[in-house]
């Protein structure tokens, strides 16, 4: 790993970490959003249009020679001359070479993510070309010498009062910081570069083939300037912007603006083909198709879904890390989930190496997708890549390769560590303080102390009562219910046996591998699907059930898929897909039994939190509300319920602690907001993170599973 | 959707991002609430329902600025600017300008104020219905520049606080006039 480069990272992350200002800002934007979203999406099926405009995109891609030529010619014959460029300094060349061969002296220029791509503005000014950005937001970063921090609103971390000194430098007087005021010196200082300018360059949301024209997509007005008064006009647009039809461009109309603001449709939509007239002559437009690893892009099976990533940005606006740390953190010139990938393959993988690393998976960004990408999948694959290329570090090679796959040796390592805590817990089951360098992991949360006897070998002596079981089941503990939490265990065969179900504990079964997965050793995971489909299908259980929801997801989508090219394999991971479920699910759907909890519990108010793997993977959080309801529980919503505890595994651990903790933060506050005296959850890992928080923060309200909450009413 | 409902579709819509709609019942009355609203020159391009009602004439003589040419040149002092439209979309409060011709660009994007005049017949329903229109276009004309305007010029790009008027229009006051023209080709 590049030493250098993370010291760099780290330190860009404790400055946004020091700017709760940027954080409460990135805050409200984000709860504002989610509002005008719900709003603008009134009456449609967000689900069937993003599976739409995914397939539409993908049909694109797998014929984008076809399309390309099509827009190329219809182009062409509309007197637009297009030039395909190969790399980002390919398409400087040729705009430099344009602008130069013209006598260009000055460029405007409306609001571009492939121009900022491909440093364009740096490549004009090199040789004398002054570029003026026209976008309100592109503007003022320019004048602040910075970079966008949000693929839709470029200076979204920027507030008035530095808006206003950029303004005043610029005007020579002093510019209030109203923001009204100073929308309007904008207009008033850019009109006139529209007027001197001898070439416009604008992007493009959509190229259409149908008509060889393009599609601009805006609010303030700035591109129909940029595209009309100049002489010149270039369009900087990447071959991912390609559409076949204008049916196809209608449909990323109806969701872009919608899912990018919240608008309905924005203040313009402009369809331009060919050279339209210009003063008394034609304009001269020329269509720059900038590829810049957009080809390599297709050709990746593991990341190609990317291509159908239409920029609206809401990959980051739902994004809890992008909330914490904002965009000049989480990317690089792209931000946000999308960002990663896209810097990963426009700008290299060293510069995505950091990156990589931050998103937490919790899979915020997969469910508010226009174009259906699994955006998760293919950072865990981006990670793997970077993993086998610089390596995962050697303590994390040492104990996924020779500790983790080796079931007994880790195993008989965690029940020494039950031993060796014993001077730090005195005998607690929670840790609360740790000595030495490891201090800060419990200054904001506790931890809980590794079980004196882990539930695989509490098993055996627990009596379970079922006389003619309804179904015999297996229980996946996880290395969390198995050895952080065994009780959770002891709580499940007491409920299982009351409603008639026999549980059995398979002593072969080791870590699910989402840890090893999670930072980059795929190897190490597929060993463990292995491990654990030998010894989950082994006693033929009827169902294998599952307290943890991340553990859920591997044993029901991530051991299929490693397997899949496995002969052999492949059909018993489809089969123990097929038995996985979650036990509130198992509980509330297939046995259809919360009746049995009815009316048990005292009306106490209790609020639930949505674990990111529970709800965005197995697509499950009306079960646990369910039961949690029927048995006379009051249940009432915290704010962002689905909204990630900050757990994410070795996350709050080892990478990213400090993120971790101040989206703990939020959801403590949205707990204690919610006047619940217990917060339920299915999640070990998240009941680690949330119940640590509370139990640091000294507050009375109580951490669960929902299994402890069922299991207590129970006589 | 009825005739009805998508005029007061459209109508909600568009005032609901900030337009200003008016329904007056004939030319003269559009002549007098642009007398009434212009507040200074007014850039007046040439298409098809100015020509066909000789509003170059009509406004000059309700004692309107009106200038009909040289827009590049005289565009700073004009105040506002007047077109047509070829149709409108009701669901998002749209309206869609095919401005390829330079002075209904020009008319449209530089002033403060922008008035349209708008058949209400030529309301569609969404974005869905104005494909086979864009089509057509496409099919009649070599070159197209098509303007979709909704509301007027708007801006968050400070704190995210919705700013009117940043580049275009200010006003955008959108006049609905029966019997201009029933052909979405035309404005």
């Amino acid at each position: 790993m590049n030493k250098q480069r993370s010291k760099d990272y780290r330190q860009r992350i404790d400055q946004a970490l020091a700017t709760p200002r940027l954080q409460e800002a990135l805050h409200r934007f984000g709860d504002a959003y989610l509002l005008s979203r719900q709003k603008a999406f009134a009456g449609l099926d967000f689900e069937a249009l993003r599976q739409e405009i995914g397939a539409m995109k993908d049909r694109t891609r797998d014929n984008r020679e076809r399309y390309q030529a099509e827009f190329i010619r219809n182009a062409e014959a509309a007197g637009a001359i297009v030039y395909v460029a190969r790399t980002a300094e390919d398409a400087n060349r040729y705009i430099v070479g344009l602008a130069t061969a013209r006598g260009v002296k000055l460029v405007v220029k409306s609001k571009s993510m492939a121009s900022e791509e491909t440093h364009l503005n740096k490549a004009l000014e090199a040789v004398g070309i002054q570029a003026l950005e026209t976008d309100l937001g592109e503007w003022i970063i320019q004048l602040a010498g910075q970079r966008p921090s949000h693929m839709v609103m470029p200076a979204i971390h920027m507030f008035k009062e530095e808006v206003a000194e950029l303004f005043s430098k610029q005007t020579g007087r002093q510019e209030s910081p109203e923001i009204a005021h100073l929308v309007k010196v904008a207009r008033q200082q850019l009109r006139q570069g529209y007027l001197d300018a001898d070439m416009g360059i604008t992007g493009a949301n959509l190229a259409v083939a149908e008509t060889g024209g393009i599609a601009l997509v805006t609010n303030e007005g700035n591109a129909r300037l940029t595209s009309t008064l100049p002489k010149i006009h270039v369009a900087l647009v990447g071959i991912d912007k390609l559409v076949p039809t204008l049916d196809d461009a209608e449909k990323v109309i109806r969701v872009l603006p919608r899912n990018a603001t919240g608008q309905l449709l924005t203040s313009y939509v402009t369809w331009i083909r060919g050279a339209v007239p210009c003063g008394d002559a034609d304009k001269e437009l020329h269509i720059v198709l900038l590829d810049n690893g957009r080809n390599a892009l297709a050709q990746s099976p593991e990341c190609r879904d990317a291509l159908r990533c239409i920029r609206c940005g809401a990959c980051a606006n739902v994004c809890p890390v992008y909330q914490t740390v904002g965009g000049h953190v989480f990317g690089h010139i792209y931000i946000g989930a999308i960002g990663i990938i896209l810097t990963a393959f426009f700008h290299g993988l060293d510069n995505a190496a950091e990156i990589v690393r931050a998103c937490i998976g919790c899979r915020a960004c997969v469910a508010i997708c226009p174009g259906n990408i699994d955006l998760e999948n293919i950072i865990l694959h981006l990670r793997e890549v970077i993993g086998d290329e610089e390596g995962i570090g050697t303590a994390k090679t040492l104990v996924f390769r020779k500790v983790m796959r080796n079931r007994k040796l880790f195993h008989s390592l965690l029940r020494a560590g039950a031993m060796l805590q014993k001077p730090i817990t005195r005998g607690e089951r929670t840790i609360r303080h740790l000595p030495l360098f490891f201090s800060s992991l419990t200054e904001w949360r506790t931890l809980p102390a590794i079980a004196e006897k882990p539930l695989r070998d509490q098993w055996k002596n627990i009596p379970q009562r079922v006389e003619n079981p309804r179904f015999k089941v297996a229980l996946f503990g996880g290395c969390a219910n198995d050895f952080l939490y065994p009780e959770l265990g002891r709580d499940l065969i007491k409920v299982m046996n009351r409603l008639g179900v026999l549980v059995a504990y398979p002593e072969k079964q080791n870590c699910c591998g989402v840890p090893a997965l999670y930072s980059g050793d795929r190897e190490t995971a597929l060993e463990l699907a292995e491990q654990n489909i030998e010894a989950l299908l082994e006693g033929n259980p009827d169902y294998v059930l599952t307290t943890c929801p991340t553990c859920t997801l591997a044993l029901q989508r991530d051991f299929v898929e490693y397997l899949r090219d496995h002969p052999g394999w492949a059909e018993r991971a489809a089969r123990l897909a097929a038995i996985t479920v979650d036990t509130s699910r198992f509980i509330d759907r297939v046995l259809g039994a919360a009746d049995v909890f009815k009316g048990r519990a005292l009306p106490e108010k209790v609020t639930y939190h949505d674990s990111c793997h529970l709800k965005r993977g197995a697509g499950v959080w009306r079960e646990p509300r369910n039961l949690l309801a029927v048995s006379g529980r009051e249940l009432v919503e915290m704010d962002h319920a689905d909204r990630c505890c900050g757990f994410g595994g070795s996350y709050s651990f080892a990478s990213h602690p400090d993120i971790a903790k101040n989206i703990l933060a939020d959801k403590l506050d949205d707990i204690r907001h919610s006047g619940a005296s217990c917060v339920a959850m299915d999640c070990p890992g998240c009941l680690m993170q949330i119940r640590g928080g509370l139990e640091k923060q000294g507050t009375a309200i109580r951490a669960a599973h929902t299994i402890e909450l069922l299991a207590e009413i129970l006589d | 959707m009825t005739d009805t409902q998508r005029v007061r579709t459209f109508s909600e819509m568009a005032t609901s991002v900030g337009a200003r709609v008016t329904a007056l019942q004939n030319i003269s009355s559009v002549i007098d609430y642009l007398a009434d609203h212009v507040g200074g020159a007014l850039l007046l391009p040439e298409f098809f329902s100015a020509t066909r009602w000789n509003l170059g004439f009509l406004l000059e003589q309700a004692g309107v600025d009106t200038i009909m040419d040289d827009f590049r040149e005289k565009a700073a002092r004009a105040n506002s600017g007047l077109t047509g439209a070829n149709f409108a979309l009701a669901d998002t409060g749209t309206l869609v300008l095919e401005s390829t011709a330079e002075d209904i660009r020009l008319a449209s994007t530089l002033p403060e104020r922008h008035f349209v005049l708008l058949d209400p017949e030529k309301i569609l329903a969404d974005g869905r219905a104005a494909i086979p229109v864009l089509r057509a276009l496409h099919r009649r004309d070599p070159r197209n520049y098509i303007a979709y305007i909704t509301g007027p010029s708007r801006t968050a790009d400070i704190e995210r606080v919705l700013t009117i008027g940043v580049h275009g229009p200010v006003e955008l006051h959108i006049l609905l006039v029966p019997g201009l023209s029933s052909d979405c080709l035309e404005m």
